[in-house]
């Protein structure tokens, strides 16, 4: 892949482009000797054949189609922004028309200081993405869909977000990512979310693409003081998925939560790392995630709490929890805590354990055949996270959908 | 109805019943009695069908069935109802999905359609009725939060929905006050008729006070040492177990 960058290299006029580009291939390919690399093998996705998208290729697709009942059917708003092969559907998109709503130039690409390959890559090659600016005191009731529409595309996919959320402002958002040939896909995602004082968000990852989807995702949250900001990661299919989601508290009283579900039944491989900076004081944090893993599925969870100095009264809890439900399922979980307040509040967890004999046994017991006891009991153990899901008509899809993975009526 | 002839079973390679035999009829209400130990939960479970214990001798008729050959949940959908001593706690799940869950699951085995929406909401509330459950119940997840009273009404509740032939109730009656234990009672009164059959494992005859026991059998060490009709159950409430322990020697 590095010949591949370096050949592309002189055909980049853009000097921020270009020097995200340099960084990219001096960092080099991930490796699995890296430690936040260690059980995700990053050349599996490349192996796969995806080459990248320059600018010749960001073309619109103005003719392909997406049946109307695909989309009504996948949708729980009429606010849709949709992209197809990473360049923005105009004909199939509906978005919030409001005066203090602003979209900024999709080519915004900005001086990156990451030391990140993936978002290096993002910054030098991202064809689309929703720049977007939330006036001060605007409350967006409808949640805003996302769809990343993938159709036979052989090329890496770089999307890049960036979202304003204004003081007092409050907005949701929904992203799925979605395969719509059956083909291999691969979207790489940088998204980065500021809110500011008071402001409300709620974000939400629905990765369910299906066989052959990868997904390589940096979600960068920064908050300002008494905000609230809520992004939740749910997992069911794909080939390989790895998120990492970043949040920097910079103003007091702030209040974060990390929710994430993996439901993994085949032989998917997702990897979900979290870090959460605490750099002042009085803020609390709040992250459950919780994995299900069955066929010869994996799961990494590495997360990570900073409580910085001057962060005294913080509260950070932090639960990972994962059931296997198969010997040839993996889950490699590390919680991570590095306390320099000493005055704080912090707990983290992480247990791995399997169906509890008991439960199964009093399901059967009602009449209930092993099959639908078991996936009653796995539903019950996602459902704690499904409940921190605000959005009522999305919880309510997303049960549906698990309940159908699971084979059991609601 | 149910036929356990000389019934051997251990666990881990040790021996809980020695040679259970009790014949059950429709229309009757059984009662088993006995000291901590000997065996009576082990009979519960093993009649629905719990796993780790192993048969090593005897045989269980249900209906002219063998029982031991069956799943749990075929036992369940022939008609074999255990109210736990200790019910499961199920997060996530309420009632309402886990009996739906049930209740379609046992019609499907009689080749029965599933049941109507309006239908399963209506027999809800009539058997909520009678264990005097609240509405939110409905929603609730099963047995979570629920003090020890509302998961042994629960217990009843689910009985009253699966309306089984035989239903075993395993101490029931345990960690009971006298309200609870009344409206259990009255639940089990409510749904017994002459075609369907009780067996109410218990420790102590506050219970048979609700609950008229048309026999009472005396356990002990893994087989039934002692049968008589409701008065034996007074007779041990006055003197205790040992004279049992005695009569088993003998």
């Amino acid at each position: 892949m590095i010949q591949e960058l370096e050949n592309i290299l002189p055909t980049i006029t853009d000097e921020k482009q270009k020097a995200s580009l340099q960084k990219a291939i001096a960092l080099g390919v991930p490796s699995m000797k890296q430690e936040e690399w260690k059980y995700t093998y990053y050349n599996k996705i490349l192996q796969q054949g995806f080459t990248m998208q320059t600018s010749k290729g960001f073309e619109t697709l103005s003719t392909f189609a997406v049946e109307k009942e695909f989309l009504d059917a996948n949708s729980v708003s009429t606010n849709r922004i949709i992209f197809v092969n990473g360049i923005f559907h105009n004909e199939l998109s509906s978005i919030v028309n409001h005066p203090k709503i602003n979209f900024w130039n999709a080519n915004n690409i900005t001086e990156s200081t990451s030391k990140d390959f993936l978002i290096e890559l993002n910054n030098a090659f991202a064809s689309d993405g929703i720049f977007m600016e939330i006036g001060d005191h605007v409350i967006v009731e409808e949640i805003i869909e996302i769809f990343y529409i993938n159709t036979s595309s052989t090329n890496i996919i770089n999307l890049k977000n960036k979202v304003k959320v204004g003081k007092n402002a409050q907005i949701k958002f929904v992203e799925y990512f979605i395969n719509y040939d059956a083909q291999p896909a691969y979207n790489n995602v940088v998204t980065d979310i500021e809110v500011a004082e008071h402001a409300q968000v709620e974000w939400y990852k629905i990765q369910d693409g299906g066989n052959g989807y990868n997904i390589t995702d940096n979600t960068s949250v920064t908050q300002e003081k008494k905000s609230v900001c809520n992004v939740a990661t749910l997992s069911f299919t794909g080939a390989i998925s790895r998120n990492v989601l970043t949040f920097d508290v910079n103003g007091e009283r702030a209040e974060s939560h990390m929710n994430g579900l993996y439901l993994l039944l085949n032989d998917e491989h997702v990897d979900n790392r979290t870090l959460v900076n605490h750099n002042v004081a009085n803020c609390e944090s709040f992250e459950l995630y919780k994995g299900i893993l069955g066929g010869t599925s994996t799961g990494v969870f590495n997360g990570k709490i900073v409580v910085k100095q001057a962060a005294q009264k913080t509260n950070a809890f932090q639960s990972n929890r994962n059931i296997l439900l198969s010997n040839d399922a993996n889950i490699y979980t590390k919680p991570q805590l590095e306390i320099f307040a000493d005055d704080v509040k912090c707990s983290h967890g992480a247990t791995t354990s399997q169906i509890e004999d008991s439960e199964l046994f009093y399901l059967q017991a009602r009449g209930i055949g092993k099959e639908v006891a078991r996936g009653l009991l796995v539903f019950a153990f996602g459902a704690e996270v499904l409940e921190k899901i605000k959005h009522e008509k999305l919880r309510e899809k997303l049960q549906q959908r698990i309940a159908e993975l699971l084979k059991i009526e609601l | 109805m149910l036929k356990i002839h000389n019934l051997h079973a251990s666990i881990d390679n040790k021996e809980i019943l020695k040679g259970f035999t009790l014949e059950v009829n429709a229309g009757e209400i059984h009662a088993i009695m006995g000291p901590n130990g000997t065996g009576k939960s082990t009979l519960a479970a093993i009649l629905t069908g719990k796993a780790g214990y192993e048969i090593t001798d005897g045989t269980v008729e249900f209906n002219g069935e063998n029982l031991l050959e069956l799943e749990p949940e075929q036992r369940a959908q022939a008609g074999v109802f255990l109210a736990f001593q200790y019910p499961i706690e199920i997060p996530g799940v309420s009632n309402a999905n886990f009996l739906k869950a049930a209740v379609n699951e046992i019609r499907k085995s009689k080749g029965e359609d599933p049941i109507a929406p309006n239908d399963f909401l209506k027999l809800m509330r009539e058997k909520m009725a009678l264990v005097e459950m609240s509405k939110d119940f409905i929603s609730r997840s099963v047995n979570q939060g629920f003090s020890g009273g509302e998961k042994k009404r629960n217990e009843i509740f689910q009985m009253a929905m699966l309306d089984p032939k035989l239903a075993i109730l395993d101490e029931t009656d345990s960690g009971l006050d006298i309200d609870a234990l009344r409206i259990v009672a009255n639940g089990v009164n409510k749904l017994h008729t002459k075609e369907n059959a009780f067996v109410v494992i218990t420790h102590y005859q506050r219970l048979l006070d609700y609950i008229i026991p048309d026999f009472v059998h005396v356990m002990y060490d893994g087989r039934i040492v002692k049968t008589g009709d409701k008065s034996l159950a007074l007779e041990l409430e006055e003197k205790g177990y040992d004279w049992v322990k005695e009569l088993e020697i003998v």
